[in-house]
């Protein structure tokens, strides 16, 4: 009964201050609307890999490797004996698995279906039951044991065959190879580390010629998981690994000087192996990105509870003389809190609905922005907890202070003809203000800096031009053709230049060590690159000693290396006159390449990573394609159509696959662009329930002031003066914030650019911009709310009390 | 009807800010018998309210001792007081103190709810104070709807429905216009002849000629205690 009274009187209290009903709303429902966006990509973030049922016993091996050039590094890729030597010395591993991405099978064929597929896999057999893969059609036992097997998901099965059924013991051309498909899995989720589509059975490449690698232990490239019975056990291995790596691995006296190994769970691979490089995986997130969102979600969501902490104070005034009533009537103390705080339990509800209503709205949009897929699911019971949840404590920490607060009221206070607030309140007031454009400072001054950062890494001088580049990849043995395709291209004006190389930024990806030809040997860890003579010219990669590749010198092919300038300062040289390799690339030690050129140091990776040593050689076999530079007059359409149809008439049997450089370079950055779009988003929302919370406190403060305000105008005083009073106020308030918000945005910024290898330093500028923006936005509201009070006739002013 | 009602034995209240002491009532004894109406007068700042405020257990005093229907009580605590006071005082503001929120039927009904009456004893009780106060018309009418006597009208309702021993009156008249005050004054005289206790504060020498009383006050001490005969003729109430 009494909860009915009070939930009359609040409510009709508050539709007759709809201002504030409305500004309570408003930013209440904002404020949880992007709670909730938040809270769904944080659950998405952290839910990668939750469909592998044995996840919890999963883990990846990592290395720590110790490399001359390149210092101490972490990666994922691991020997070929790695996997079958710790389940025999381990009896804790009840299974293992190997994977390796199938990057050099250029074309996969049926019938007339010719096609480049990229998410191809080798694995071993165990990959089923480790992976959780269900098996759609076919036996699912047995599955990848036999050379030249496959798995294919039913999408691939659909796209080659027309069906599934159709598709089960059939044949597919991988590289003009026939391999039998086995088995349809189900179509694999991308919401793991890891993703395939076609796998193929380990078996079809271990002891071939060309894999003659994976029975040793001098080359990485395979990714290792290791199922263990229990994941306690893990500890255990780790301790083990030493004399493991010691035994095992340094006897065979395969280069090693220094290696580690850990064994990372398979639920910290998606978010925590920022660290760890070569990294075979199809998506990867970042903890801290998701730590950072959810500290600003809780920070934006207590904004809009001061904003009604603050209007229910200023409110207070107007409220004490019902409290006062209510005592003289026989109310007690907790019967008063409880009608404030089903005040605010009413609004949040209120608040809660909008928000649903408003987030069926946007997350279209909130979709396309981050390429997930969330849906507002009213199913998911943890859902409607949640929500269960996000009412109550919203309730409670909007509520709980303004009931005590007004409920603290003597009757006798009635009697008194009201109270002024008190000194107390208004300085709780005064501070909620700061902390709330504390948080919108620092917002729009974090955005400002990483804006900075991405065009400084837009505009930066790479040292290389990918501007109006491709690249093309090339099928297996394509390479033989290089001078036929570059012909045909350059017969086109618009084609600039066309040069065999590993890759569009020059090299290969993969990391070697070379030797130098000296008393030492000196050994330095170098990424390699194969390119031609064209390469630097077309990517304006500048030659700043020696000489480029020159096809005419026949020792150039295979007998010569070019440097980066890091190679040539980690190898302390002061030039590279008369000096030697002591091998190969691919360790043919009868050759000793000389080293005839350096090129300036360029990024061919982003720019959050150092530019390691790199060393270019003249081997065509090892050209993955051909990198083209076009008119920047011509169009990309064009381009693209002239190319293909040349490409369809040289090399009807490899698929036309080709990448634009912008697309690449943008792929690169993509996360930095998602994170700052996401940034500007709150940091808008922020300061605007800051400048409505401030408005909504204005309003009333002005309200309770009314008086004084009629006073000094009946006195003669000017409306610029009475505003410019009050305007003072509250940009003291926004300043104080300004001081408090910077150094912590700094700090914070400070962590976000040391991601990066190369940055921009924090900026004055920055900051005096996000205290202006502060200061003009606080301005304008106060002014508008301030001004129109001042305006009025002060004989109404006089009277309203 | 020769019971008292309250009694104090020199009651003071010093008021204490950081820097001054003010004493608003100094060694105040007197006694109200039941069925008496008592009007409290004197100047501005004379500590009437200050009386009227601890008689009516809103505030404790700084010493002396209060009997409430025989029961010390100047020791209590609010919630103690409320107690006391949600049961047998009824009061009446120069201000009115209604909720603006609530209607004319809820604001009346509001201590009936803090006496956890049952709904339906509430709405009986409601109904019969509307009728007598003659303002069921008014019922779902809000405060600000009302003019200040209607208002008063229904703050006098509020202050009865409860059928309080007591009904404390805080200048009853202060907001009113002469006519819309007697009506007010009238429904006073009507409530203490029917039994109920009437403490009122005022100014007006007009309104305290319906008292059967007259307290005066001066700088916190009871000046003059002087007994009269309330009006006898009781007007006929008009809406």
């Amino acid at each position: 009964m009494l909860f009915f009274n009070y939930l009359n009187s609040s409510l009709r209290s508050l539709v007759r201050q709809k201002t504030y009903l409305l500004i309570n709303l408003l930013g209440l429902s904002m404020g949880i609307a992007a709670y909730l966006v938040i809270v769904m990509y944080v659950t998405y973030e952290k839910s990668f890999d939750n469909h592998i049922e044995q996840g919890n016993n999963i883990f990846r091996v990592v290395e720590v490797q110790n490399e001359p050039g390149v210092g101490n590094q972490h990666v994922a890729i691991t020997m070929g004996p790695l996997a079958r030597e710790l389940k025999n010395t381990f009896p804790s591993v009840k299974e293992t698995l190997r994977v390796m991405p199938a990057y050099q099978i250029a074309s996969v064929e049926y019938n007339n279906k010719l096609l480049r597929e990229t998410n191809m896999m080798y694995a071993d057999p165990s990959i089923f039951n480790m992976f959780s893969i269900k098996i759609s059609l076919g036996n699912p036992n047995k599955l990848l044991e036999e050379p030249r097997s496959l798995v294919i998901s039913e999408d691939v099965a659909i796209k080659y065959f027309g069906s599934a059924e159709k598709a089960l013991n059939s044949m597919l051309l991988l590289n003009n190879m026939p391999y039998r498909i086995e088995a349809i899995m189900e179509n694999q989720t991308k919401h793991s580390h890891i993703y395939f589509d076609i796998l193929i059975s380990m078996s079809s490449i271990e002891g071939t010629p060309e894999f003659e690698w994976m029975d040793h232990w001098g080359s990485n490239s395979l990714v290792t998981y290791l199922l263990l019975d229990n994941k306690d056990q893990a500890k255990e291995i780790e301790k083990a690994l030493p004399q493991f790596i010691k035994d095992k691995i340094f006897s065979q006296n395969e280069g090693w000087e220094f290696l580690e190994m850990y064994l990372q769970p398979l639920d910290d691979i998606y978010l925590k192996s920022k660290h760890i490089k070569f990294q075979m995986v199809y998506a990867a997130g970042d903890a801290r990105t998701v730590s950072i969102f959810m500290v600003i979600s809780a920070l934006i969501l207590l904004i809009a509870c001061v904003n009604y902490i603050n209007i229910s104070l200023a409110r207070s005034v107007k409220q004490a003389r019902e409290v006062g009533m209510r005592k003289v009537l026989g109310a007690d103390r907790m019967s008063l809190v409880y009608r404030f705080i089903s005040e605010s339990l009413v609004i949040t509800l209120i608040a809660i609905l909008l928000a649903v209503g408003m987030l069926e709205l946007i997350l279209p949009e909130i979709n396309s922005m981050l390429g997930t897929s969330f849906v507002l699911d009213f199913r998911k019971p943890l859902f409607n907890i949640g929500l269960l949840l996000l009412l109550v404590i919203i309730s409670l920490v909007s509520g709980s202070y303004p009931a005590f607060y007004l409920s603290r009221y003597q009757p006798i206070s009635v009697l008194k003809g009201g109270i002024k607030s008190s000194v107390k309140s208004s300085y709780l007031s005064k501070s909620l203000v700061v902390f709330q454009f504390a948080i919108s400072i620092g917002l729009i001054f974090s955005i400002l800096m990483i804006n900075d950062q991405i065009r400084y890494i837009q505009k930066k001088d790479l040292g290389i031009t990918y501007s109006n580049s491709l690249f093309l990849f090339f099928g297996q043995n394509d390479f033989k053709k290089l001078d036929v395709l570059k012909q045909s291209l350059l017969e086109n004006p618009a084609i600039r230049s066309v040069s065999g190389s590993s890759f569009i930024n020059g090299v290969s990806g993969s990391q070697g060590p070379i030797f130098i030809n000296d008393t030492a040997n000196t050994k330095l860890t170098v990424r390699y690159g194969f390119v031609d003579e064209d390469f630097f010219k077309t990517m304006n990669i500048e030659l700043i000693e020696g000489r480029n590749f020159d096809p005419t010198i026949h020792r150039d092919s295979a007998g010569v290396v070019i440097l980066n300038q890091s190679a040539v300062k980690k190898l302390g040289w002061s030039d590279i006159n008369g000096k030697k390799l002591s091998a190969t690339a691919d360790g043919d030690s009868t050759m000793q390449p000389d080293v005839i050129g350096v090129i300036r140091d360029y990024h061919y990776y982003s720019l959050r990573s150092v530019i390691e040593p790199a060393a270019y050689f003249y081997v065509p076999e090892m050209f993955r394609g051909v990198t083209i530079k076009y008119s920047a007059q011509e169009s990309r359409a064009n381009i693209e159509k002239f190319i293909e149809s040349k490409w369809k008439e040289l090399f009807p049997k490899t698929p036309y696959q080709s990448v634009f450089a912008d697309q690449y370079i943008s792929d690169t950055y993509k996360s930095d662009l998602k994170i700052r779009n996401l940034f500007v988003y709150f940091a808008i929302l922020s300061m605007f329930l800051s400048c409505l919370g401030l408005y909504g406190l204005t309003s009333l403060l002005i309200e309770q002031k009314t008086k004084t305000i009629g006073i000094k105008r009946a006195l003669g005083s000017s409306v610029s003066s009475i505003v410019f009073d009050l305007v003072k106020e509250y940009l003291v308030l926004v300043g104080l914030a300004g001081l408090i918000a910077i150094p912590l945005s700094i700090m914070f910024i400070q962590r976000f650019l040391d991601d990066y290898s190369y940055r921009v330093e924090i900026s004055f500028y920055n900051i005096v911009v996000a205290i202006l923006m502060a200061v003009t936005i606080a301005f304008i509201t106060v002014v508008f709310k301030a001004g129109k009070t001042a305006n009025s006739n002060p004989l109404e002013a006089l009277k309203y009390e | 009807m020769n019971t008292t009602m309250l009694k104090t034995v020199n009651l003071t209240k010093i008021f204490r800010t950081d820097e001054v002491e003010t004493t608003a009532l100094h060694n105040v004894s007197f006694q109200i018998q039941s069925g008496e109406f008592v009007a409290i007068m004197g100047p501005s700042g004379c500590g009437k309210s200050t009386l009227l405020n601890i008689i009516g257990l809103l505030d404790n005093p700084s010493g002396g001792d209060y009997y409430f229907m025989g029961q010390e009580v100047s020791k209590f605590t609010e919630k103690m007081r409320a107690n006391i006071r949600k049961k047998n005082i009824g009061f009446v503001f120069q201000n009115f103190n209604l909720i603006d929120e609530l209607n004319v039927y809820e604001n009346i009904e509001l201590p009936l709810i803090y006496l956890g009456m049952s709904s339906s004893e509430r709405k009986k009780r409601v109904e019969a104070t509307l009728e007598q106060m003659q303002i069921m018309h008014r019922r779902k009418h809000f405060p600000l709807q009302l003019s200040g006597g209607q208002q008063q009208r229904v703050a006098v309702a509020r202050a009865v429905v409860a059928n309080p021993h007591l009904i404390l009156a805080d200048e009853p008249t202060g907001n009113l216009d002469s006519a819309h005050g007697e009506e007010v004054m009238n429904l006073l005289a009507q409530l203490n002849q029917s039994g109920t206790t009437i403490i009122m504060v005022t100014h007006s020498q007009h309104d305290a000629e319906y008292s059967q009383r007259i307290v005066r006050l001066f700088d916190g001490q009871i000046v003059n205690e002087n007994i009269r005969f309330g009006k006898p003729e009781i007007s006929v109430l008009d809406s």
